[in-house]
């Protein structure tokens, strides 16, 4: 008999993640509670078109009103509704240099959409950076978001005078953004002042005297409260800890294997990281010693550009040019689930809301909540054979109405259940996958008795 | 045969009666219970080697017999489908490994919408849709010796608007500036390694992929027996079972080295042949010819009745092996141009990936 090897995925819990490609298309992922398991293209947003390629991606990752920013090739800056795919506004420069048509030959490089929303007016702001270094900040109104002609304020800075921008990263409190790449050490700039408050030093010439040129592919801030720890990644397989507060050289250069980094992402814990190498390596470190946590393996086999981690649950989802989205768990190092998405992948954003929201998930649900319902009525019918044929007709007209009713109200509960697990879930992260599955079961069977009592209590009205 | 079974199977009966009473019992009451022997006992259990390989013989020459039945029951019913102008039964059709592969999601699919979009998109469009002539770069690695230089004049002859560049010392970098300084759309590098050719790299001009292949089996052509000689006509190319993206990318790859309008006149095709992600290269020129006699004296052979009736003009195709013949095999598809350093790969051969015989890629 052939064998075949079946792979193995435990699958993932409830989760909503949004890639976007090089044909310019955006693809939302989601993975349910039902059927459990394996993730799926939901929805596809967009033409394909190579000249319209997105070359960054950034979520506003709000629980009300959230806002996909997209920087396609063209230099035009989109910004979306990632849970309908409706554009919002266009932005079609980025700054005022690149009026002249210069946006060919200084392509947008990198983009972050502000989470935090100055007024309600405001739709949206974010800083993009070019290849040659022209960093923008630029806010949205929402009044003249559909012209796009005139976006509110917005201040442009020089990030350096020579070499390629390779990325863009922002702190947890977003007063202070990162910048670095090629022939570009890493450099912090405040925000509100538009100023260099830090810039890196490259290391000392090795043994030999080589002084190697710096060439920065990725960095992040290490911690959610201290924008003075870096975690910066170089062409030549290194990953560097930089400390601002302490010295301009960095204070952890670790190596890992042959080929350069191209992604990175800090985990909310506050030491831990996660890279992804040009040849699909993906591995976690731990920068308070700079050890090596362990490998991600799973036939991975192309160039990650991207890896973004769950802000709760103990995810990571990575994609690449292999243009398989992979969703890994971080304390088994397993893959958890790996979506074909056919195009080479440039960004992938995960919408942690999704589980509170999802009116769609509810909707999905309601019907087998009924049919549950409905058997467990009969069930009931079966034991009290007592009745007559009118009564229990008339019972099941008003079942019928209750049943609407209760339906609303399972769904209420439903909700209300899992925003209590949520908060459960948030202080007690070491378990969290776990909770995460008794989440999905408990849930309905919570659900399930409930309706159950309330079925009871119609019948025994209904009787008396 | 019959009669040696005969005489052999009595010989095979009475080994076992002496070692074991009981089961020599047994056997006379008749053929179920030898059957049920058979089973009971296995070659591996007897420890007598003279026994062990006397059942062992027997148990294949029953096997052997019972295919050859059941072939020959096979072939009566086809015949008698075939007197009754019914149905002929279906075939079998035998188990390998390549369709029993593992099912892969990658693979192309002609109704993919997004599969054209995104071959309208990438590099080789230009070439394909005929924008471009291909003008190929061949050179080889720095020190190229024995069959190497006999390899690429082969090649040259093969790929046509190709030009040979001598390798010098220079940087494969450097070679890819120039190549692209002068509208070349593919590089091809030839290595040598012991003055053997063993990787190929193709790298697409000016910002396509790089395919680094390795080059086994390499037959030139005047090892190959009645080869022919080709003719400078532009040949007509042949891809066979690419499959997946990754297939199909490589595919397009390698056609964008031909011309896209070939000289239907010259009959020259050029094949690769992907299986089980192994692709082998052969060259060849054809030929249709109406040849009465030569079909005669076969169907003479055959059946000496109906070669009467039949037509006696027939075309038949004639193929005629020239120019080298080798296997290339994927090992990395970079993203970009080479560049070891600093490299994307779209996909890299990595040794967990082969924990089945039935995972192919291409």
């Amino acid at each position: 008999m052939p064998r075949t090897t079946v792979l193995e995925s435990p699958g993932c819990p409830p989760l909503r993640a949004l890639t976007t490609d090089i044909l310019g298309l955006v693809k939302v992922v989601e993975a349910r509670t039902n059927p459990a398991g394996a993730a799926k293209v939901v929805e596809t947003w967009g033409e394909p078109d190579a000249s319209r390629a997105i070359v960054a991606a950034s979520l506003a990752d709000r629980a009300a009103d959230p806002v996909l920013a997209m920087a396609r090739k063209n230099g035009v800056v989109e910004l979306l509704n990632p849970l309908n795919g409706d554009a919002l506004a266009a932005v079609k420069t980025v700054g005022p240099a690149s009026d002249d048509g210069s946006a060919e030959g200084d392509p947008l490089v990198a983009l972050h959409l502000f989470t935090r929303q100055a007024s309600d007016s405001m739709l949206g702001t974010f800083i993009a950076c070019t290849d040659k270094g022209k960093a923008s900040i630029r806010s949205i109104m929402k009044e003249n978001a559909a012209s796009g002609s005139d976006a509110g304020p917005s201040t442009t800075w020089d990030v350096c005078s020579g070499g390629n921008v390779q990325f863009c990263s922002v702190d947890h409190g977003e007063s202070y953004a990162m910048f670095g790449g090629k022939g570009i050490e890493v450099n912090l700039w405040d925000i509100s002042s538009c100023s260099k408050t830090w810039s890196a030093k490259s290391p000392r010439a090795n043994s030999l005297g080589i002084f190697t040129r710096p060439w920065f592919t990725a960095g992040t801030f290490l911690c959610k409260d201290d924008h003075r720890k870096i975690v910066a990644c170089t062409n030549n397989h290194q990953v560097r800890l930089y400390d601002t507060s302490l010295q301009r050289r960095p204070a952890i250069s670790v190596d890992f294997r042959e080929a350069p980094i191209k992604a990175v992402a800090a985990d909310p814990n506050g030491h831990n990281v996660y890279i992804g190498t040009g040849t699909g390596d993906l591995a976690s470190f731990d920068m308070r010693t700079g050890k090596l946590l362990g490998c991600y393996i799973g036939k991975c086999s192309g160039s990650i550009r991207s890896i973004v981690r769950h802000p709760e649950l103990p995810l990571i989802a990575s994609c690449g040019l292999d243009s398989y989205l992979r969703i890994w768990d971080t304390n088994t190092r397993q893959l958890l689930s790996a979506v074909f998405l056919k195009q080479h992948l440039t960004t992938v954003v995960i919408d942690s809301h999704f589980s509170v929201e999802a009116p769609v998930e509810t909707n999905s649900k309601q019907p087998e909540f009924l049919v549950e319902a409905e058997a467990e009525v009969r069930k009931e019918k079966k034991s009290k054979t007592i009745e007559e044929d009118e009564a229990e007709a008339e019972v099941q007209l008003e079942k019928k109405k209750k049943k609407k009713k209760e339906s609303k109200t399972v769904e209420e509960d439903v909700a209300e259940v899992r925003k209590e697990k949520k908060k459960k879930s948030r202080t007690t992260e070491e378990n969290e996958e776990r909770h995460s599955d008794e989440m999905c079961t408990t849930k309905r069977r919570k659900s399930g008795e409930r309706s159950k009592c309330m079925k009871k209590k119609s019948k025994k009205q209904h009787a008396a | 045969m019959a009669k040696e079974k005969k005489r052999k199977q009595p010989a095979s009966d009475s080994a076992p009666p002496q070692g074991d009473e009981g089961e020599g019992r047994r056997e006379r009451k008749g053929k179920k219970a030898k059957k049920d022997k058979a089973e009971a006992i296995l070659p591996s259990q007897i420890k007598n080697k003279d026994k062990r390989s006397e059942l062992h013989a027997k148990l294949k020459r029953e096997k052997k017999a019972e295919k050859r039945k059941l072939a020959r029951e096979r072939s009566q019913a086809i015949r008698r489908a075939e007197e009754l102008g019914e149905q002929p039964p279906e075939r079998q059709v035998p188990r390998t490994i390549e369709n029993t592969r593992e099912p892969d999601e990658t693979v192309c699919r002609p109704d993919d919408q997004e599969l054209f979009a995104g071959n309208d998109a990438d590099e080789f469009n230009d070439v394909l849709k005929q924008h471009i002539i291909p003008k190929v770069l061949i050179t080889t690695c720095r020190f190229n010796s024995g069959r190497g230089p006999a390899f690429i004049e082969e090649l040259m002859q093969v790929i046509p608007n190709s030009h040979y560049v001598k390798r010098g010392t220079y940087e494969l970098k450097k070679i890819v500036e120039y190549a692209k300084n002068r509208d070349f759309t593919s590089l091809i590098v030839v290595h040598t390694n012991r003055r053997e050719p063993d990787a190929l790299l193709i790298i697409g001009l000016p910002d396509g992929p790089t395919a680094h292949f390795k080059l086994s089996k390499l037959v030139l052509r005047k090892d190959i027996k009645n080869h022919g000689n080709p003719t400078s006509h532009k040949p007509e190319l042949v891809l066979n079972n690419f499959t997946t993206r990754l297939g199909h990318r490589v595919g397009r790859m390698i056609q964008s080295l031909f011309p896209q309008d070939p000289n239907f006149r010259g009959r020259r095709v050029v094949t690769f042949h992907n299986q089980r992600d192994y692709i082998f290269f052969r060259h060849h020129r054809y030929i249709f010819e109406t040849k009465e006699s030569k079909v005669a004296s076969k169907d003479k052979k055959a059946k000496t009745s109906e070669s009467k009736s039949q037509p006696e003009k027939q075309v038949i195709c004639r193929l005629q092996e020239c120019g080298p013949r080798f296997t290339l095999k994927l090992l990395t598809l970079q993203h970009g141009t080479f560049d070891t350093k600093s490299g994307e790969y779209e996909w890299v051969h990595k040794p967990d990936m082969d924990t089945s015989r039935r995972r192919f890629f291409l």
